[in-house]
């Protein structure tokens, strides 16, 4: 397979099922089983709790995670008591989850084990420094879009997206969702500038005039109808520290002033917009850009939904790979 | 009393304790849970050491310092595995775990320190045997799993694991019976340092503590005290480094002033705006950060040890509990006043007290303060606008307006006459001046406004 390779060019890894039962796992499982980790130090996790035996919401069987020989991984320590290999303990972290503190051990025989990793943003980017202090190449995070994780899997440098009839069982709907998906992962970078003035800010709405001039987008302006303040027609650049959802679209939209004005975002995974009122809106001029973008290496399918719908892989990769002109693999098929 | 309990004083402790860049969680915890000290030779011994880390901050080239500072930051709170073992616990692997990163944390950090002749000033307990124990290849490395060497038979288990995969789950069975094994031996042995682990432990949170002290008093310019032998307390060039931030972040200089005091009460007065309640809650910041052992800002200082410390700051309404401004300073000063008699060695410093009633009841009642708590051990400082007649306390004014120039320093008065400057300032805050005027013409048509 040509994208294990390419995984190797960079430093950190997610794979991010657009829906449970896409595959997710399945993919993870295939990557795992590829990596060298006798010419490298790889280290894996999990964004939130993840590896049970059976998935919490449809019941359905779900495959345990074998880690080989000599992989690193983190996982919370009432999951570390569970596990099913022997393994040498590297580092315990601060951090609390639900399940106890977060802890970091390697391989020493292959083995299954039950994944539960750092719960938070700052976590995920705190053990992956952690990780780099202890010499690790790669870190591979399970990621998760469909669960209430306020990790996002943007943090990593490439990513792996997986998709599939639970997603959608309608193959036209199911391309059109994921391209529009891809489209968001793809967007581009906000220049350097922006990305530093912007990322201290943790929340609030932000807009920057022609000079560069940083001004608070006032709060009380989202209970109206369109958005409007003071020294608008000079205002370049709009700042949404928290999601950006089609109201707020909307009402740039309806301001003339600001039709072609460039909206930046944390990261793909803050975008709440419908694809035709996103498309829209980048047609009359506007600009999407994001802090944090990672890499989309592959984009994997799983063609059987959980309810056991099947739909046909051939077509689906194919149609797939011409939307988003990207390789997309069926795992399981191969 | 421990320190959490006075942090949110409003004298400003806890900007102190937010500027204090400690490296770990855990001395936070430790510092926070801190006892307030009372006794002169605690005090003493607290800033002695302190006085060692000072040198060794100012001698320790920043390569040195930086990665024991770094070393530190991997310092963890590990009081439960340690009750573990005390209380003759079997350890798990996470327990085991943490006993040897702490000790070789301690033994790293017991090698900076004595490089630099430091391993007498705190007493970390040698841990080399606990690391033995935990690491029986010699690898001299911060991880742990039970060993192959701990068992032969599991080393054979583990082997046959790695050639017949499909059989792990059969295998690890067997293996987690010889390792509960191993476990318990070594649980055993370990009981038998656990003071000593304990020992480290807190020792460790110690040097974290006194390094952070030390650098907070060159960043600050903080000096170390002198503990006074006759109960007074003098400072030169006293200032408070969070109003000193604050003016600094407008461009403006903080003026530092002199002031002492001993048992005899003090009475500040003093025109609007002078500082007076500032020097209120300066002094009451030293004196916790004396008793807490931290450096003290001024650029020197004489304290005397208090065993209480009241600070009645006039604006604590509260809603809550349905008092209103006047009754909860009331009960405030009320418990000094019932402290003074039965405790020794009290401080308080009371600012504008009975200011929100009417001046003839108001002036009654500070007068009347002072001469309830004139025979008390205690030093008590008190600020007030009020005319009131001393007695034997001491009077210190503000200087005030100097040539249109505020002057914060204390001039001592021989009476409690109070500066009648209010107007002059409030003309100087550019106030309504039909409103100040008509204020000038009623004081000097004499009506008893008073």
């Amino acid at each position: 397979m040509p994208f294990i390779n390419e995984i190797l060019n960079y430093s950190s890894l997610s794979i991010v099922g657009l829906e449970k039962n896409t595959g997710k796992t399945e993919c993870l499982k295939y990557v795992l089983k590829r990596m060298p980790v006798d010419s490298r130090r790889i280290a894996v996790t999990s964004i939130g709790i993840d590896g049970e035996t059976v998935d919490q919401v449809t019941r359905t069987q779900k495959p345990e995670i074998v880690l080989p020989q000599g992989m690193f991984f983190a996982t919370s320590e009432a999951h570390y008591r569970q596990r099913r290999l022997v393994s040498e303990l590297m580092d315990v972290s601060d951090e609390n989850t639900s399940l106890g503190r977060v802890v970091t051990a390697k391989a020493l025989t292959t083995g299954k084990v039950l994944l539960s990793g750092p719960p938070s943003a700052t976590g995920l980017i705190r053990w992956m420094k952690q990780m780099q202090r202890l010499g690790i190449d790669l870190t591979i995070i399970d990621g998760a879009l469909s669960r209430l994780s306020s990790a996002s899997p943007a943090v990593s440098q490439s990513m792996i997206l997986a998709t599939g009839a639970a997603y959608s069982a309608n193959i036209n709907t199911l391309v059109q969702k994921t391209a529009f998906i891809v489209q968001l992962i793809n967007l581009p970078l906000a220049d350097e500038e922006k990305r530093n003035l912007f990322g201290t800010l943790e929340q609030g709405s932000w807009w920057l005039d022609a000079d560069g001039v940083l001004n608070p987008l006032s709060s009380a302006t989202s209970l109206s109808k369109d958005i409007r303040f003071k020294g608008m027609d000079r205002c370049s650049t709009i700042y949404v520290a928290g999601a950006l959802v089609d109201g707020f679209i909307e009402k740039v939209r309806a301001n003339k002033d600001l039709r072609q004005v460039e909206i930046v975002v944390r990261d793909f995974t803050r975008i709440f917009v419908t694809p035709q009122l996103f498309r829209l809106f980048l047609k009359a001029g506007g600009r999407v850009t994001v802090l944090q973008k990672s890499k989309l290496i592959a984009v994997t399918v799983n063609p059987t939904s959980p309810s056991g719908f099947v739909l046909d892989s051939d077509i689906l990769c194919q149609k797939l790979s011409e939307a988003i002109e990207l390789p997309v693999y069926d795992l399981l098929k191969n | 009393m421990q320190l959490k309990t006075v942090i949110d004083s409003p004298c400003g402790l806890r900007f102190m304790l937010d500027k204090l860049e400690l490296q770990s969680g855990f001395a936070r915890r430790c510092l926070l849970d801190m006892e307030m000290l009372t006794q002169a030779a605690d005090i003493q011994a607290s800033y002695d050491v302190l006085h060692q880390f000072a040198h060794f901050v100012d001698a320790t080239d920043r390569v040195h310092l930086s990665t024991l500072l770094f070393k530190l930051q991997a310092l963890k709170d590990i009081r439960t595995t340690i009750q573990n073992l005390e209380h003759h616990a079997t350890l798990d692997d996470i327990e085991l775990f943490e006993v040897k990163h702490l000790a070789i944390l301690a033994v790293d950090v017991k090698k900076l320190l004595a490089e630099h002749g430091m391993e007498q000033v705190v007493d970390i307990p040698d841990l080399d045997e606990v690391i033995t124990i935990l690491d029986p290849d010699g690898l001299k490395m911060a991880s742990f799993y039970i060993y192959d060497s701990y068992c032969q038979q599991l080393k054979d288990l583990r082997s046959k694991m790695r050639q017949n995969p499909e059989l792990n789950d059969q295998l690890l069975l067997e293996a987690s019976d010889l390792e509960l094994g191993v476990r318990i031996d070594l649980s055993k042995q370990l009981h038998h340092y656990a003071t000593a682990i304990r020992q480290a432990l807190l020792a460790l949170a110690d040097v974290d503590i006194y390094l952070a002290k030390a650098l907070q008093m060159k960043q600050m310019g903080l000096c170390f005290p002198v503990i006074s032998q006759d109960g007074s307390t003098r400072f030169e060039g006293l200032f408070h480094p969070q109003v000193k931030e604050a003016l600094a972040a407008v461009g403006r200089q903080y003026q530092p002033v002199d002031i002492s005091f001993d048992l005899k009460p003090t009475l500040i007065t003093g025109a609007n705006m002078g500082g007076k309640t500032v020097v209120l809650k300066t002094l009451t910041l030293c004196q916790y950060l004396f008793q807490f052992g931290f450096g003290i800002p001024a650029t020197s200082a004489h304290l005397d040890v208090k065993s209480h410390i009241f600070f009645c700051i006039g604006d604590e309404q509260s809603v809550e509990k349905g008092l209103s401004s006047f009754a909860a300073e009331m009960k405030n000063i009320d418990a000094v006043i019932k402290a003074s008699r039965n405790e020794r060695k009290l401080l308080a410093l009371i600012d504008e007290p009975a200011r929100t009633t009417n001046p003839t009841e108001g002036a009654a009642l500070v007068a009347a303060l002072l001469k309830v708590l004139a025979a008390a051990d205690m030093s008590l400082l008190l600020t007030t606008h009020y005319d009131i007649e001393p007695g034997d306390a001491r009077c210190l004014r503000v200087k005030g307006f100097d040539n249109g120039v505020m002057n914060y320093s204390l001039v001592e008065v021989h009476d409690g006459e109070v500066p009648h400057e209010a107007l002059n300032i409030a003309q100087a805050l550019d106030i309504d001046p039909q409103w100040i005027s008509l204020a000038r013409d009623i004081i000097n048509k004499n009506e008893r406004i008073l």
